[in-house]
Order: C-alpha cells, then sequence, then structure tokens
C-alpha cells in the first residue's frame, strides 16, 4: 500500500510531523495499528538500521529517524495495548552500575524497537537488584548489558551471578556490549552473547530468540 | 615519521564542518603511525599529527557536521556540560581521585568546566573564565587572559587527564568602534574522529557566552574572530581504520567514502535544524530531558539551562 510506503519513507528521513500526520490518516482509512506498526513504522526503521550497518548514514541520522517512529508508535500504542497485540520478545536494556555512558546503549534500544521488539530501557548506572527486578516483574526475554569502562564491566559478572541466585538465569537470555567488552569475556562471564556494535546486537537478539 | 619526527600539520577553513573534514583528511594522508595507551593488542598504529586548526568563522553555517558519535540532544548535553558545568556534580571527591588508579569510585575526576570555572588550587577556587572575562574587559590587548585545566597533583595519576589544556583570548579593535574576539584552545591530545567536532561545538559556543559577557561590561559590540584549535597530538585510532561490518563508528573508510556519495549540504547541518533537537531530540536527549532525568543537578546549573532554554527559544539565537 503506498501509504506504508511513505511511512517508511519519512521515518527514513526523520520527519516526525510527516509520519504523525500519515499514521492519524492510516488509521482513519481503517488500517490497523499492527499494520501501521509493522509495514510502515518498523519497515522504516529497518531500512535505516540496515543503512547504518552498512556506514551509509550517521548516528545522529539514526536518532532522528528513531525519534520520528516514536511519532507514529505513541499514535497507535494505545490501540496496539487494547488489541494485545504481541511483540517480537521483551528487552531489558542498561548501562552497569557506576557507568554514566549510554550512546551505545540508547542506540542498541532505538534500533531493537525499530526492529520490533518491546524495549525497557533502565538508562544508565543501573544496579544489579534493578536489573533483577525488571528481569522478572517484566518477564523479558532478552537482558542487554552496556559497559564503557574496564572498572565498570565486572558488574556485568555481578548482574548475572545476582540472576543465577534468584533462579532466574534459566529464564532470560543475556546479552553484552560496550567498548572493553569481547566475545571472550562474554563467555567467561557465562553471557549468551556479545554484539562488537548496534546492528549486531539486533541481529544477537534476533537469532537468540529464534527469529532468525 | 622515518626522520622520528611527528609531522606538524595546519588546516585552514570557513566553518567548522569544513575544517573537520580537512582535518581528518590531512591526518589521514600526512599523519605519523604512532601507539597509543589506548590501542588493543591487535590494532594498527594510529594516524597522529601536531596540528593546528583554524576556523575563520564558528558560527558561520552550515555549523554541524553529521559525523559524530552522538546524537543531537547529546551534543546539546555536552555543551551545557562544558559551558554551564552541567555535570560538575559527576565528579569524585578529592579523598577519591589522589587514589589514582587505584580508587574504586567510578565517577569523573574532572570536568573542563570544573577546571576553567572553579579550578581549586591550595585553599582557593579561582574562576578563571571569570578572570578572563575582568582582564580583556579592562585592557582588551592584554596578551594574558588565559584558564588553564591541567592540576599537576591530580592529573598525572589518573587514566584519564584533561585533553584541554588552556584556553586563551584577545580583544582587537574591529575598526568600527567595537571588538572582535580572538581565541585559541590548546589540547594535549585528541581523538579527532570521535571527539574534535563535539569539542569545538561547546568550546565555540563558550567562545560566544565570553564575547557576550565582555559586551555587556564594556557596552561595546563584540564580535567573534577566528577560532584556533591547537592539538600536539590530534590521532585517528588505528581501531578506526577496519571496515567492520555493522559499524558506522569505526570505518574511517566509510567516512571517506561518504565524501565522495553525499554533497556537502547532505553531510551538514544549519543551526536552524539543530535547535529543536537540542531543546528536545525525541530519544530522551536534550535540554529539556536533561532538566527532567538529572534530579540531582545542583539550583544554581538548572537556572543556568533554564535560562539557555528561553534564548534558544528566540528565533534568530544560533546554537
Amino acid at each position: 500500500m503506498k501509504i506504508f510506503e511513505e511511512l517508511a519513507d519519512e521515518v527514513q528521513k526523520g520527519n516526525s510531523e510527516s509520519v504523525e500526520e500519515l499514521t492519524k490518516r492510516a488509521l482513519s482509512q481503517g488500517i490497523s495499528a499492527e499494520d501501521i506498526l509493522n509495514n510502515g513504522l518498523v519497515a522504516g526503521m529497518n531500512i535505516v538500521s540496515k543503512k547504518f550497518k552498512n556506514n551509509e548514514i550517521f548516528i545522529p541520522e539514526v536518532l532522528i529517524s528513531a525519534k520520528s517512529m516514536y511519532s507514529g508508535l505513541g499514535i497507535i500504542k494505545p490501540l496496539l495495548s487494547e488489541l494485545n497485540v504481541k511483540s517480537k520478545g521483551k528487552v531489558v536494556i542498561g548501562t552497569v552500575k557506576g557507568d554514566l555512558h549510554d550512546i551505545g546503549k540508547n542506540i542498541v534500544a532505538m534500533l531493537l524497537q525499530g526492529a520490533g521488539f518491546d524495549v525497557v530501557d533502565l538508562g544508565a548506572d543501573v544496579p544489579k537488584e534493578k536489573f533483577l527486578e525488571f528481569v522478572k516483574n517484566e518477564g523479558a526475554d532478552i537482558l542487554a548489558m552496556s559497559a564503557l569502562l574496564t572498572t565498570t564491566m565486572i558488574y556485568m559478572k555481578e548482574t548475572i551471578e545476582t540472576l543465577k541466585n534468584a533462579g532466574l538465569r534459566e529464564n532470560v537470555k543475556v546479552i553484552i556490549g560496550g567498548a572493553p567488552v569481547t566475545e571472550s569475556y562474554a563467555a567467561q562471564i557465562d553471557a549468551d552473547g556479545y554484539a562488537p556494535d548496534a546492528a549486531s546486537a539486533v541481529d544477537l537478539t534476533k537469532r537468540l530468540l529464534g527469529e532468525t | 615519521m622515518e626522520s622520528g619526527n611527528i609531522p606538524v600539520l595546519s588546516v585552514n577553513e570557513d566553518t567548522i564542518p569544513r575544517a573537520y573534514e580537512k582535518a581528518i583528511r590531512e591526518v589521514w594522508e600526512k599523519g605519523a603511525s604512532i601507539r597509543t595507551e589506548y590501542d588493543h593488542p591487535g590494532d594498527p598504529p594510529s594516524r597522529d599529527a601536531t596540528v593546528i586548526i583554524i576556523v575563520r568563522n564558528p558560527f558561520g553555517q552550515p555549523r554541524f557536521h553529521r559525523s559524530f558519535a552522538d546524537g543531537l540532544g547529546g551534543l546539546a548535553e555536552y555543551v551545557m556540560e562544558v559551558v554551564h558545568g552541567a555535570h560538575d556534580y559527576w565528579v569524585k571527591p578529592l579523598e577519591e581521585i589522589l587514589k589514582g588508579t587505584k580508587s574504586k569510585d567510578t565517577r569523573w575526576t574532572y570536568t573542563y568546566h570544573g577546571r576553567l570555572f572553579e579550578y581549586r588550587i591550595e585553599d582557593k577556587v579561582v574562576n578563571q573564565i571569570g578572570a578572563m572575562i575582568d582582564k580583556l574587559s579592562k585592557t582588551g590587548y592584554t596578551r594574558r587572559a588565559q584558564a588553564i585545566t591541567w592540576n599537576p597533583k591530580l592529573d598525572p595519576p589518573t587514566e584519564d587527564p584533561p585533553c584541554l589544556q588552556r584556553v586563551w583570548g584577545r580583544l582587537c579593535d574591529d575598526g568600527e568602534g567595537g571588538y572582535i574576539y580572538n581565541m585559541n584552545t590548546h589540547w594535549r591530545s585528541r581523538d579527532l574522529f570521535k571527539a574534535w567536532f563535539e569539542n569545538v561545538i561547546a568550546l565555540t559556543t563558550l567562545m560566544r557566552k565570553i564575547a557576550e559577557s565582555i559586551s555587556q561590561r564594556t557596552k561595546k559590540r563584540v564580535k567573534l574572530g577566528r577560532y584556533v584549535d591547537i592539538s600536539d597530538s590530534l590521532h585517528i585510532y588505528g581501531s578506526y581504520f577496519r571496515e567492520i561490518e555493522g559499524d558506522a563508528e569505526k570505518g574511517i573508510k566509510s567516512f571517506f567514502e561518504t565524501l565522495e556519495s553525499r554533497s556537502f549540504e547532505e553531510r551538514t547541518w544549519n543551526s536552524d535544524f539543530i535547535k529543536p533537537h537540542f531543546i528536545n531530540d525525541g530519544v530522551g536527549k536534550g535540554l529539556r530531558p536533561m532538566l527532567e532525568r538529572e534530579k540531582d543537578m545542583p539550583e544554581k546549573v538548572r537556572k543556568a539551562i533554564a535560562e539557555e532554554l528561553l534564548l534558544m527559544e528566540e528565533e534568530d539565537y544560533l546554537v
């Protein structure tokens, strides 16, 4: 449908006002919120994600597209809840305790949301107890942790230990990322996966949840 | 660098984005291959040079390049950090800083604003930028208006000492009864690809604030002159050379490809476009979200940022 193409195009351009207007128009034409989400907003962000992965666009441009996607999502979200539309999975994400760096984490959160996942972003400087609480209460499928400092990456291990002690480790897949983090560190602390960059984090999430 | 001499390069451009692109090209093509403390095992050596960059018109348009490692709201918050001290409260206590690398406290050891506006020496706190404004307002041609960041007691033992070392300014007559404010900044070491652009947006905003304060004090018009940026080591880290699939941040090659595939207008933004994103980028960053999110920010700083918000709502105010 033409309106889906227009929506996806405006998301790519980062034009929030047009996305809002097109979302309203689509609803007035009787198109379901779920179709608007998947065929318009998510479709647009998937193209943005692909372009970012291919180094065709810059980081601030990804965030501007995400803003426009959110402006459409804000309109249809209440309808999605009413219809009980299931997301592709729930991700709890945050930067670990003692670490205030959040740029990488924010981009991962946006690309995951753009790929159709339900994302609960706990922000930066998140203590292990808070990760545990949200994994438990939100029924998270994925816990994604980020750290930019060698002094804070140790809290990833502590959080995984906390999940084990609470008997929740088997319920959730844990992925990690950030400048000092490596594949071998992920294996060492018993994480389920490591992503070297934001686009790979989306691929990893899809893979762990059996989507690809 | 067969001779053992670090190359000394110079860039002279009208606007910040032009200077940024030229500097990346110059350092890439003419810089020496040298290792740094931040290289990972297996990384090629960084490309490095001593570089002087002249931006003739720091608020010339387009002022913003699109290639930097943050969003526009994040950039706005960084400008507030440097100019108004938004994150001075993230600095750890002195006793923890003195522990150097043994400190387990992961908070910061300094901010530029803290060092420039509240430099601690013996039992005194010195507002160096305030002193610069005083000195320049009294004697515009003085050569003594400067502010330093380096603390020889606190900085050598830490893993991450300040990159910015010194801010220096001087006034010249504009020939029409007003002044032109010239400013130089001196940097010890700097990541050209991921830090230079954001640093310069913040420092040129500080430049304008200094000029405005001098204008208020002297009751004369103070226009902005050239901004000069001098780095002892301006580098592109070896880790950025690799074309890592899926990581736009780490591909220096892709940056050069972008210079070919997109026009200059498609690689930059004007201040007008930026302004609403600085106020609220819609994805959790910007001045408004910052004030809502950072509840522990001191009231004085909160007020300064709120005033900045009011300025941004004025049509002709350039960010």
